[in-house]
């Protein structure tokens, strides 16, 4: 198992980062029945451990048993019936699901399950009606219509489920969802927050950190804690006593895209452009998203770009990512992208080159 | 061959009560009508004519385009489409027909085929002159069934009395080898052919069976006539006979009869003739040279029914005992939707497999068109410039049977209509040396529908061929473009044309285009490459569908695929200012298609693994595992042996390596069609 996930906090009390808003959790469903929630916030800030947390709050050790299950749901939409394969994770009280995997078929989905859990919402032990909680990940990634769909499906039924919300950015969820919800900002947490959490994981390892060499995983990890913990353990891996100097090495992906943006600095041409179509190709299979591709791509290119060239350059990645989120098939705007990098990047060393 | 087949009475025969009244004679041919959503406004003027072939002549009139129906249904009565359902209620000779025909048709597939060799020619002459006779007006309009049921009703050939209203079609007919237009290789080889095969020494491990092939209208059939009389040989032909209608099939079962089907019908002329040749058909003229041509074959759909007719033909083909010429006529080319163009492909192979000669025709010379049709203007006494003789040329796509009926059409609007003026413009044009056949379309309402292969239609927009170094003509009024947005004017068609007539949909289209096209840009235009890539994304965007929430309409839907489809083709064309001189080039499937169908295979991999694995107390989504999970777990699993990413490329490779295997079947790009030259 990965520290990642053994070393996850699994109650409120236990959290080293975020405290106060855990307490604050804690007030709220101890005192009070639970208003539906949405928290936001950047990844590996550590929402979902709050979540899980939470969950544990409210119904006990009960929330931990949980079991994945692989789903066909058959919806009946209108004349015809529809299939949807999609993975749940659920416990007694509580189910948990990533409802933009089912594409574009969003929005069956979210109504389909809530009723279904409507059907069959439990009593607990003092003879009152319970409720069940409904995890939902990346809302910001539902279509405008499934959104629509579970703000109706939210009122109807909000007697016997509970929505717990997640997603990164709370713009791409819609006015009606938030205002139905309770807000939660998850921020990213501090540096020293991090060289906190990855002494305690030391300590509890048995590792020797050397002074320094926490605080620095801390500033590559982008302050995601996810990736600081992720990176602590592959250096482990690779060499253990740890020496203050130590290397981090990047993810693969990441060192693929440096390499590519090396090619595009080395030449400019078509045939150039050609050969980097094909290494883009490659992260695409390996399913990395096409944002984060351009977004890592724009940052590589920007290290070692002069300070003249930044505005333009980072005008039009803006520029191809908004295109990207209207079209279909990323490569079309990357490539535009990169093409119009080397365009500039050409004539910019021609004129000062000569 | 269409001229046969336009009798069939699934056709739209035209003619009224009114319009028999007249006298015209019947005439056999096939016009078509052809109507551009652009050419609204020539419709009055097409009107005019069709009401004039209506009052005139009685021709089969086949239209394509849109709102055709509007212009058929809105003519005062003038036309009748007579669809291939029998209406009992018309009035008695219909009816009367309809039940006739049926036992002629029956009649005609039991009858020994004693007449075949004259059928032909009887047919089409019997149809000219029968109605000198008054009495017949209302029969000539049947299908020659009838007529062959007819027994002992034939006229002599060649009355020469209506002459001058013939269809020149008919009239033009060649008589002599050198009136064929067909090149003089082609006609030289059937004729060594049959000269080996004619001679009366005969060699017996000679094949007795040619195929010839080509597309429609060409002189195949003309050339094998001529070939035969010129070494007065008697040509016998099998045709294909008239389908049973429905109702038919209703009639005769009631009598008793069992339906054949054309099929079958085939299969027993193939047996008779391996049992009995040539006896089975010739009665007393044993002496004379015979020759065997089967001309269209019985339809046959679905695999074994083709399996069935492709083994006749082969029993055909290595039994005949006397020359045999089986006429194949490729229908459109070898996409075709059906995939009909793929088994005749497969039956010609097998056939040649099987002993069989072929000799393939090209589409007849725009220049040997030329000279038949002003051959014809000058016998006709017909006013038609050269330039108006050569369009008609062109339009044909090498098709001289269309080019004559074309010509004819033309010849009476010339006559009756006045002179319309867009057509003096568009010489004017054409004079100047623009060689924009696009636009003339609308001017010149017939001609063949140019069809192109997908590959064909890539190759035009990617090759880019412009016209060499001319200077743009400064027209004094135009608008001045910026140097750098100037390009020469093409040397092709409007590209929107090309899309059409490729059947091009815009998402193919786009993304073959977008994996072929840095291949033909010059090394150093890396500025002209971000053009292209622009516009290719603006063609992604226009694509995409929104979430089907702007585009629900399915016509603006369709409006956003061509507009697409024309930024996408026409921002390739201009971002590439200076093309690479002609080259070769393959053509590539896209390799998009691959990544997404594996990178949607690895998604769900990925999923699936981190479930799997009950290390998760949550999902996460896809973003997270494939970003920041997957990599880690690579380091701790693979941190000894060689670095991730090589192993991850290695396994990488394998799976597309059977990917490629499961591909492979619908795989067209392999065979790396050269687009050298288009």
């Amino acid at each position: 198992m990965l520290w990642v996930d053994q070393h996850r906090p699994k109650t409120l009390d236990k959290m080293i980062v975020h405290q106060d808003v855990a307490q604050n959790l804690k007030k709220l469903v101890t005192e009070q029945d639970c208003p539906h929630l949405l928290f936001y916030g950047p990844s590996g800030s550590g929402k979902k451990t709050l979540i899980m947390a939470l969950l544990r709050q409210m119904f006990g050790p009960g929330a931990d048993k949980v079991k994945a299950e692989n789903k066909t749901w058959k919806v009946d939409a209108g004349s015809r019936t529809i299939d949807i394969d999609l993975t749940t994770l659920s416990s007694t009280h509580h189910v948990e699901l990533n409802p933009s995997d089912a594409g574009f078929q969003d929005r069956y989905i979210v109504q389909e399950i809530i009723k279904e859990m409507a059907k069959n919402r439990p009593i607990d032990t003092k003879g009152k009606k319970g409720f069940k909680v409904l995890v939902l990940n990346e809302v910001d990634k539902l279509s405008r219509e499934a959104q629509h769909s579970l703000r109706r499906t939210m009122e109807k039924y909000s007697s016997s489920c509970r929505l717990i919300l997640c997603c990164n950015s709370s713009s791409k969820v819609t006015e009606a969802i938030r205002s139905r919800c309770l807000n939660v900002r998850i921020n990213s947490p501090s540096v020293e927050e991090i060289v906190k959490v990855l002494e305690t994981i030391a300590k509890k390892e048995g590792l020797q950190l050397p002074p320094g060499f926490a605080a620095r995983i801390a500033e590559k990890s982008n302050r995601s804690l996810r990736r600081a913990i992720l990176s602590l353990e592959t250096c482990r891996v690779q060499q253990y006593p740890f020496t203050p100097n130590q290397a981090i090495s990047p993810m693969d992906w990441e060192e693929y895209i440096f390499e590519i943006t090396s090619d595009i600095m080395k030449e400019q041409s078509p045939k150039r452009l050609f050969q980097v179509r094909g290494k883009i190709y490659e992260l695409l299979i390996n399913c990395i998203p096409p944002e984060i591709i351009l977004k890592r791509l724009l940052y590589e290119l920007l290290r070692k770009l002069d300070a003249e060239l930044k505005h333009e350059v980072c005008h039009w990645a803006a520029y191809y990512e908004h295109r990207m989120r209207l079209g279909q098939k990323a490569i079309f705007h990357i490539e535009a992208f990169i093409a119009k990098f080397m365009s500039i990047y050409k004539t910019f060393l021609i004129s000062t080159f000569g | 061959m269409k001229t046969r087949e336009n009798h069939h009475r699934s056709n739209l025969l035209a003619g009224s009560p009114s319009s028999h009244s007249d006298k015209s004679p019947p005439l056999v041919g096939s016009y078509t009508f052809r109507f551009y959503s652009s050419s609204y406004f020539h419709f009055d003027f097409e009107l005019k004519s069709v009401q004039l072939c209506c009052s005139r002549f009685f021709f089969p009139l086949y239209f394509s385009g849109r709102d055709v129906k509007g212009l058929v249904m809105g003519e005062r009565n003038t036309i009748v489409v007579w669809s291939s359902s029998e209406d009992d209620k018309e009035d008695s000779t219909w009816s009367s027909r309809g039940k006739r025909s049926a036992h002629s048709n029956l009649k005609s597939s039991k009858r020994s085929t004693s007449s075949k060799g004259a059928k032909k020619k009887a047919r089409v002459v019997g149809l000219k002159s029968r109605t000198d006779s008054s009495d017949f007006d209302q029969v000539t309009l049947f299908s020659e069934d009838f007529h062959e049921g007819f027994n002992g009703f034939k006229v002599p050939a060649g009355s020469a009395r209506n002459a001058h209203k013939q269809l020149w079609v008919d009239k033009y007919k060649p008589r002599s080898l050198d009136d064929l237009a067909v090149h003089k290789k082609k006609v030289e080889e059937v004729k060594m052919w049959f000269q080996e095969r004619l001679r009366p020494c005969k060699d017996v491990c000679l094949s007795q069976v040619l195929i010839v092939t080509g597309q429609t209208g060409i002189g195949k059939s003309s050339t094998i006539h001529m070939v035969a009389s010129h070494f007065g040989a008697k040509v016998c032909e099998w045709t294909t006979p008239t389908p049973t209608l429905w109702q038919e099939h209703m009639h005769m079962s009631s009598s008793g009869m069992r339906y054949t089907s054309k099929l079958d019908e085939f299969e027993n002329f193939v047996e008779r003739m391996r049992k009995y040749g040539s006896i089975s058909f010739i009665e007393g003229q044993s002496n004379s040279l015979v020759i065997l041509m089967i001309d269209d074959l019985p339809v046959a759909n679905g695999k074994p029914a083709s399996g069935r007719l492709q083994n006749s033909l082969r029993l055909l083909v290595q039994s005949a005992s006397i020359p045999t010429v089986i006429v194949l006529t490729d229908y459109g080319r070898a996409d075709s939707p059906d995939g009909c163009g793929h088994w005749l492909e497969e039956l010609q192979s097998s056939l040649e497999s099987a002993g069989a000669c072929k000799v393939s025709f090209n589409p007849v010379t725009t220049n040997s068109i030329k000279r038949v049709l002003s051959r014809i203007c000058s016998q006709e006494d017909c006013h038609a410039t050269n330039q108006q003789i050569e369009l008609i040329a062109k339009l044909s796509g090498g098709d001289i049977r269309n080019a004559i009926s074309s010509l004819q059409y033309f010849s009476l609007k010339l006559n009756s209509v006045c002179y319309p003026s867009s057509i003096s413009n568009h010489t004017s044009a054409f004079e100047k040396g623009i060689p924009d056949v696009g636009n003339n379309m609308c001017v010149m309402p017939m001609g063949r529908d140019e069809t192109l292969s997908l590959f064909h239609a890539l190759g035009k927009f990617l090759h880019n061929k412009r016209e060499a170094g001319a200077a743009l003509t400064s027209d004094q009024d135009a608008f001045v473009l910026n140097e750098k947005f100037a390009r020469l004017p093409l040397k092709m068609d409007a590209p929107e044309k090309i899309l059409w007539q490729a059947h091009g949909q815009a998402r193919p289209i786009t993304e073959f285009l977008h994996e072929n096209v840095l291949d033909f840009l010059n090394d150093e235009a890396i500025d002209d490459s971000w053009t292209v890539a622009a516009y290719l994304s603006d063609a992604d965007t226009l694509l995409a569908s929104r979430n089907g929430v702007l585009f629900r309409n399915h016509e603006a839907e369709n409006l956003g695929q061509s507009v697409a489809a024309s930024v996408a083709s026409r921002g390739v064309l201009f971002g590439n200012s200076c093309p690479v001189s002609s080259r070769w080039h393959s053509i590539r499937r896209p390799k998009l298609w691959q990544v997404e169908l594996s990178s949607s295979r690895n998604m769900y991999d990925l999923l699936k693994r981190r479930l799997d694995k009950r290390e998760a107390c949550s999902l996460s989504s896809s973003t997270v595992i494939a970003t920041e999970y997957m990599p880690a777990q690579k380091w701790l699993n693979y941190a000894e042996s060689t670095t991730p990413w090589t192993t991850m490329q290695a396994k990488e490779s394998g799976e597309d390596e059977c990917d490629a295997m499961s591909i492979d079947g619908d795989d067209r790009v392999e065979s790396e069609d050269e687009i050298e030259d288009w």
